[in-house]
């Protein structure tokens, strides 16, 4: 303070005369010269701190120079310039000002000053300054510079004599303040460069950075742990190197127990209660999931040949099924859990928890023991905590259980593992013909008939047993041949599903009678599966068609509809035999039935049933009453050409055409339009129409079920082989996706560098952008591999039609005949 | 498998310039494989070994990085320096440039080290260069040898380096590379050259710290004899 009444009273002369603000600076920047003496040069540089936030320009412009050279020169004499210095830069670069001008003042200093690169050499050199806040000073500047120019002063860094074990060195500051903005300039620091990343990691980064946590107390520590936490995983994420490294150390068992998980676990061992009920809030919450990324960095790049392996693949299985960890830390569990440790999960015991109700979190039971496999799907089929809020169809909680869908779908990857749980669900042979199904969980949930009112968790409930019934059965000939043959005991409970028992027990209890009749006489014949959903389908319809439901209940009946149809069509499939008794079952009628309605149902239902209808006539194949040759005059009253409209109009509903891979719990209510005069039930709600699998399958065939339906009923199965004619084409066609993909990667690419480039001052924006474009980038490529696939099966196609046309042409004009052109009608374009 | 199966825990670096297989070498040692066409996107960087010095009766684990993407960008490999034990100066037999090189990069590395870093010499690619090595070097000649293992061996000799020939192709002189080294920061321990853990490169491992191995100790016994 006295710095300044001095300066300002030398500054205004005897006469006391007022100056402007350009003259102040003007004779300030004249006292930053070596010339003057240190003491005036302090007393400049401390009165241009004070007069640099509302002077940016004029200070900028006519001191910038002076003060750099100060930083470089006068700085490690004096702590008190060097400290005021600093702060003065720091100031002429803060964008964060509300006037543009002054903003872009900052830009222009900023741009100055890194003209430079020993300047920025000299405040990494501050950084190991004797005096506190000097330090503090050097650190908060190289923060504001990396917002702005990452680049350039990652450039400069390197060069930097000795630059990473200063760095390195901050974290350890005994003041925590300073350690602090260490940590946040070095997570700036260290993005996109792996070449920093190495040689911090080289200089012990790691080490310092879970000195930290910790030095703090572990997870519970909050924000300051997380941050840390975030370092490591930018570190490791893309760095090979760096990987190699981290596994050489004791640190991926320190990932363990900051979760309070026994890194040396063998397989059986309990696991201890204080893992499996701990303490949860957000920050915690926040900062295991960045352990959690961690393990799935490193299990993603190691593989089961992980020291670690066991005890992460472990650690995901029991926080994932029997713990109170928060859901979304259980979905990214699952999310995690490599592909290969699924055949763990019928060994492996899990003892799951319940809440104990109206004691908020505080008090849970514990439930009997169960195999992460039978936790996995009473997980998929009920929800978490056995679908104590599935009613709110809440994001967290549908995500889990789609996510639990995904490391099902790994489990049965082998077919040989679905045929097993397919078998499973066959009546024992030796029990004699009169033998029924074992009404396992899945059985269950799928043979759950449509009762009015529809009810929201039974239909969620049998959504997912019909899209992991669809895993087990789709193009899978012998599951399928097996599946014809399940037959339920009839009826089946049904009072039970909600709640209740956790798990309904394999060796079929005597079932209780049904709650409401169904309206068939069909007590002497035991109905297969098969044809109970056949009768579910058609009583859907009659549910469904009555008037007086809400538009919530209507959309409930189309849901648990479209699942049915689904779920049918790809059983339907290349499976004559099963074709053979849905038809018999009365599935035609009630196909034609909608196809036929015109505008009044959902378009996605019509497409569906014309799906369905197609798929029958194409894999009608078996001797039977109903035969193709029965079935063509309907099609030709229906009209090929209204069919196959149909069918192309399902692919522009929303509901369809923004399913990815890995996106299929959508929004509610989707479509986005009727958003107008629709409330969901519950905030955040959502919802699910189709799975990804479904839509893959769909986009697969459409083609050919459109195809088959122009066909003659003596036409030959179209649908095999397809895929050997026409190589090249393919090939070409591989290639050319392929090539495209790049350029897109590439763009993503660019696109993710300047997104992250243009962040300026909030650290966190950074993080939270570059995470969008890198998701984007990930779902870009699976797009572009369905893209490509679509297109191998469009242009195999083309070229085969116009190869069959070409034949047949020439076959005709051999025969004398006029060739017409009408063959092409409707869905094929021409090129000729 | 137990705790901890080795002794010192020591920082190698490997230098020299782009090209004379540096890469090669790390994964020779580590992966006992030879790349004909490395990718150098693939950045595996780092890499360790477990070696036995039978004579010193220790076990050393070697952690090695190779300076990689840095021959541009000399002062980030000096930052490399100030942290190792240990120092692979690599050239290549077939590239007389390479050594002449090395004077450079050694340069760095006296000004930069600790002044009791070992530094080996390692002419690399001696495969290109078997047989009877020509006493005049051959400027021209890309293929064959450039540089004589007198002149290789006299000049480390004077500089006061270690040297060896090597072949990350054959495997030849490549372990041994490491095993000298690795023998000559033992004898500098021994010799209490690295009073009170002084090298920043070398460490004596230490027990494992904190409660995570409560188990381990009652259930395991001691793998290393103290
Ligand atoms: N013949 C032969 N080629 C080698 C040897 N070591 C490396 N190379 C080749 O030299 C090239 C450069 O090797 P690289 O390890 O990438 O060198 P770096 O740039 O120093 O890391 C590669 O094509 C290697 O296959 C060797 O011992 N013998
Ligand atoms: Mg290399």
């Amino acid at each position: 303070m006295d710095f300044f009444s001095q300066t300002y009273t030398a500054l205004r002369g005897p006469t006391g005369a007022q100056q402007t603000p350009e003259e102040t600076i003007a004779r300030l920047a004249d006292r930053l010269s070596p010339d003057s003496q240190l003491p005036d040069r302090r007393a400049a540089v401390l009165a241009l701190k004070g007069l640099a936030r509302k002077h940016k320009v004029l200070v900028g412009e006519r001191c910038l120079g002076g003060l750099s050279r100060i930083i470089r020169e006068d700085a490690i004499l004096d702590p008190e310039i060097a400290r005021a210095a600093l702060e003065a830069v720091t100031t002429l670069i803060d964008s964060s000002d509300t006037h543009s001008d002054q903003r872009e003042a900052a830009s222009t200093n900023v741009e100055l000053v890194l003209k430079d690169a020993s300047f920025v050499h000299s405040i990494f050199t501050l950084l190991k300054d004797e005096d506190f806040y000097v330090r503090y000073a050097a650190c908060s500047l190289l923060s504001a510079l990396l917002a702005s120019h990452p680049q350039t002063v990652q450039a400069a860094f390197l060069t930097a004599p000795d630059g990473p074990a200063r760095v390195v060195s901050l974290l350890e500051d005994s003041r925590d303040l300073l350690a602090r903005e260490a940590l946040h300039m070095l997570t700036m620091l260290i993005r996109k460069s792996s070449e920093i990343q190495k040689v911090l990691a080289f200089d012990g980064v790691f080490e310092k950075l879970f000195g930290i946590v910790t030095r703090e107390g572990g997870l519970e520590a909050g924000q300051y742990a997380e941050e840390a936490l975030q370092a490591v995983d930018i570190l490791l994420r893309f760095n090979a190197s760096n990987q190699s490294y981290f596994l050489e150390t004791q640190l991926p068992s320190t990932l363990c127990t900051l979760l309070y998980f026994n890194p040396r676990v063998v397989p059986d061992e309990a696991v201890p209660q204080e893992f499996a009920l701990q303490f949860w809030n957000h920050n915690k919450a926040q900062a295991a999931s960045h352990v959690l990324d961690i393990i799935g960095i490193l299990l993603t790049a190691k593989g089961p040949a992980l020291r670690e392996g066991y005890a992460y693949t472990r650690l995901l299985i029991e926080l994932a099924f029997a713990s109170n960890a928060p859901t979304t830390l259980k979905t990214q569990c699952l999310r995690h859990l490599p592909a290969d440790a699924t055949p763990m999960l019928p060994e492996m015991v899990v003892t799951p928890y319940m809440p104990v109700p109206e004691t908020n979190g505080e008090e849970w039971d514990k439930l009997e023991v169960a195999t992460a496999l039978d936790a996995l799907i009473e997980l998929i089929m009920h929800g978490e905590y056995n679908g104590l809020d599935a009613e709110k169809r809440s994001k967290v909680g549908m995500d889990l259980r789609a996510t639990a869908v995904d490391v099902f779908e790994n489990f049965v990857r082998d077919s040989s593992v679905k045929e097993a749980i397919v078998a499973g669900m066959l009546p024992p042979a030796s029990a004699g013909p009169s033998a029924r199904s074992p009404v396992t969980p899945l059985l269950f949930g799928l043979l759950t008939p449509p009762k009015p009112p529809p009810e929201r968790v039974l239909i969620v409930g049998f959504q997912f047993a019909a899209i992991i019934f669809a895993h087990l059965l789709r193009h899978t000939p012998n599951c399928k041949a097996l599946a014809r043959q399940i037959l339920p005991p009839s009826p089946v409970a049904t009072n039970e599903v909600a709640g209740g028992a956790f798990f309904v027990p394999a060796d079929g209890r005597p079932p209780p009678a049904a709650p409401e009749p169904i309206p068939e006489d069909d007590d002497d014949e035991a109905q297969t599966l098969l044809q109970i959903l056949a009768e579910h389908l058609s009583l859907a319809f009659l549910l469904r068609s009555r008037d007086t439901w809400s538009t919530h209940d209507s959309r409930e009946w189309d849901r648990w509809i479209i699942m049915h149809l689904c779920l049918l069509s790809q059983w339907l499939w290349e499976d004559p035999k099963a074709v053979r008794m849905f038809l018999e079952a009365g599935g035609m009628g009630v196909l034609v039935e909608q196809v036929n309605q015109h505008s009044e149902t959902d378009v996605v239902i019509t497409g569906l049933c014309a799906f369905l209808l197609g798929i029958c006539y194409e894999f009608n194949r078996e001797p039977g009453e109903i035969t193709r040759a029965t079935m063509h005059p309907i099609l030709n009253r229906l009209g090929p050409s209204t069919l196959a409209g149909r069918l192309t109009r399902l692919r522009e509903d929303e509901r369809m055409k923004i399913v990815q891979p890995g996106y299929w719990v959508l929004p509610c209510p989707t479509p986005r339009s009727l958003t107008l005069g629709f409330m969901s039930r519950y905030e955040e709600e959502t919802e699910i129409w189709f799975d990804w699998s479904f839509v893959d399958f769909w986009k697969s065939v459409n083609q050919t079920v459109i195809r088959g339906l122009m066909q003659d009923p003596d036409a030959p199965p179209s649908s095999s082989g397809t895929s050997q004619s026409g190589e090249s084409v393919l090939v070409a066609s591989l290639r050319d996706a392929l090539s495209k993909q790049a350029l897109e990667i590439d763009d993503l690419k660019r696109r993710l560098k300047e997104v992250t480039a243009s962040q300026t001052t909030v650290r966190c924006a950074v993080a939270r952008e570059l995470e969008e474009v890198q998701a984007e980038l990930a779902t870009e490529k699976t797009k572009r591999a369905e893209v490509e696939k679509e297109q191998e099966d469009l242009l195999v196609l083309l070229d085969e039609l116009s190869d069959k046309r070409k034949r047949d042409k020439q076959k005709m004009r051999e025969a004398g005949w006029e060739v017409s052109e009408d063959e092409e009608d409707g869905d094929e374009e021409d090129e000729e | 498998m137990s705790g901890i199966s080795w002794h010192y825990v020591l920082k190698f670096i490997i230098t020299g310039d782009a090209g004379v297989g540096k890469s090669s070498l790390l994964v020779r040692l580590t992966d006992q494989r030879f790349l004909a066409n490395p990718d150098p996107t693939l950045g595996v960087e780092f890499g360790s070994k477990l070696i036995t010095i039978p004579e010193e009766n220790k076990v050393v684990k070697l952690q090695c990085w190779d300076t990689a993407g840095t021959e541009s960008f000399r002062s980030i490999t000096r930052s490399y320096y100030r942290g190792a034990a240990g120092c692979l100066l690599v050239y290549d037999v077939t590239s007389r440039q390479s050594f002449v090189n090395a004077r450079s990069w050694l340069a760095d590395v006296r000004q930069h080290a600790d002044p009791h870093l070992t530094c080996i010499l390692v002419g690399n690619k001696a495969d290109l260069a078997s047989g009877d090595a020509p006493a005049v070097t051959l400027p021209s000649d890309t293929f064959g040898r450039q540089v004589s293992t007198e002149e290789a061996e006299l000049w480390a000799k004077e500089e006061g380096l270690l040297f060896v020939e090597a072949s990350a192709k054959s495997g030849q002189g490549v372990q041994e590379a490491f095993e000298v080294a690795c023998r000559d920061i033992l004898r500098k321990v021994r010799e209490g050259v690295f009073e009170d853990d002084r090298s920043p490169g070398v460490k004596l491992s230490k027990p494992l710290a904190n409660g995570v191995d409560l188990n381990q100790q009652s259930k395991s016994t001691q793998c290393c004899g103290t």
